[in-house]
């Protein structure tokens, strides 16, 4: 859907014809749903904060200015609403040591590509949660920088940074966890 | 082991990203071939960037927009005042109002025109006489009245007319 499109649609909708919003739901659910479970890290927490995002964006469609894209200006919903459901329902992450004996547990067959993906994806969860975000945000490839900066409320320059020291610090997880699953072969 | 300068670890991502210049490039790149450590790094960044770029989205249930959609109207009902509600608070602000017309016709505020600051504050410290402040009594319970009716206004729109309306377009 071209943003002209959208522009039609979303005129439509606040016309009255609200039944066309599920059309910009369809388009836009994928996205909001693993942004909102980046954030939450629970799928059905992120399932009913993404819903929750959608139906406070439709509530407030009139306040939608167009100077952005709308999928920015909803994606900051999401945001805002997943660190909302982050905050009332905290919970406990898997600690660095359990991570490290899976680690030690599961090295015991071959350490090919698999493996390796399982060790970065561990490597990922210790990361903190607005450093997993930003490269998760990043690496998806729907927005530029600037775009992330817009819907995460910081600034570019400091999401470049937390971008390059995120991915170092995966780099040298992992290669702490090869040397030391090396020592163990 | 040697640990990596941060300049070097910059630059290897940044070599990652394609963003160096082809001399810095170049340097990079043999420095890569020469130091085991920093190509060990560079792999294991290389790793990972292949690694998130093979992420992918991730679907959410196959009723997630029918959800949305059955929500918009629960949203609504949720966040504005039931006309029960509605009524019961204009009810409230009303009979107040009343109350208080009915006690400035019967007199009750035409006395009070003054605040004798004496009576409220004790005098085994203050040795001097404390002035009086003069007031119009009758004039601020008119000016209360006035507020409350405006009250009276905006709970009729908001509260009671507007649920209203939008439960008459939704039937």
């Amino acid at each position: 859907m071209t943003q002209q499109e959208e522009y039609v649609l979303i005129d439509r909708i606040l016309a009255g014809e609200r039944n066309l919003y599920a059309h910009l739901v369809d388009s836009y659910k994928s996205y909001a749903f693993t942004l909102a479970l980046k954030i939450t890290n629970v799928r059905g927490d992120a399932e009913e904060a993404a819903q929750d995002a959608f139906i406070k964006a439709f509530h407030n469609l009139q306040g939608f200015n167009r100077e952005a894209k709308f999928s920015t200006w909803l994606y900051r919903i999401v945001f805002n609403t997943a660190v909302s459901y982050k905050r009332k329902n905290k919970r406990q992450f898997d600690s660095i040591e359990s991570t490290i004996i899976e680690h030690r547990q599961e090295a015991e067959g071959n350490l090919e590509k698999k493996d390796k993906s399982k060790f970065i994806a561990e490597a990922m969860r210790k990361l903190n949660d607005a450093d997993q975000l930003a490269l998760t945000m990043y690496y998806l490839q729907e927005f530029s920088l600037e775009e992330i900066a817009e819907v995460t409320g910081m600034q570019a320059n400091t999401l470049k940074v937390r971008v390059h020291r995120a991915r170092q610090r995966l780099a040298d997880e992992l290669t702490g966890i090869l040397k030391q699953e090396a020592l163990t072969l | 082991m040697k640990a990596i300068p941060e300049n070097i670890k910059i630059k290897l991502q940044n070599y990652l990203d394609g963003k160096l210049t082809s001399v810095e490039a170049s340097e990079i790149e043999k420095l890569i071939s020469q130091d085991e450590n920093i190509k060990l790094s560079f792999d294991n960044l290389r790793t990972i960037d292949a690694y998130l770029k093979k992420q992918k989205l991730v679907e959410p249930s196959k009723n997630f927009t029918e959800r949305v959609m059955e929500g918009l109207d629960s949203y609504a009902a949720g966040r504005s005042f039931s006309l029960r509600n509605g009524i019961f608070l204009l009810v409230g602000v009303l009979v107040l109002t009343g109350l208080a017309s009915v006690l400035i016709s019967l007199g009750v505020f035409d006395t009070a025109n003054s605040l004798n600051l004496n009576n409220l504050v004790s005098t085994n410290y203050i040795k001097k006489d404390l002035p009086t402040i003069p007031f119009n009594g009758k004039l601020i319970m008119n000016v209360l009245i006035m507020i409350n009716l405006a009250i009276a206004f905006i709970v009729l729109d908001k509260a009671v007319l507007k649920p209203w309306f939008e439960r008459r377009m939704h039937v």
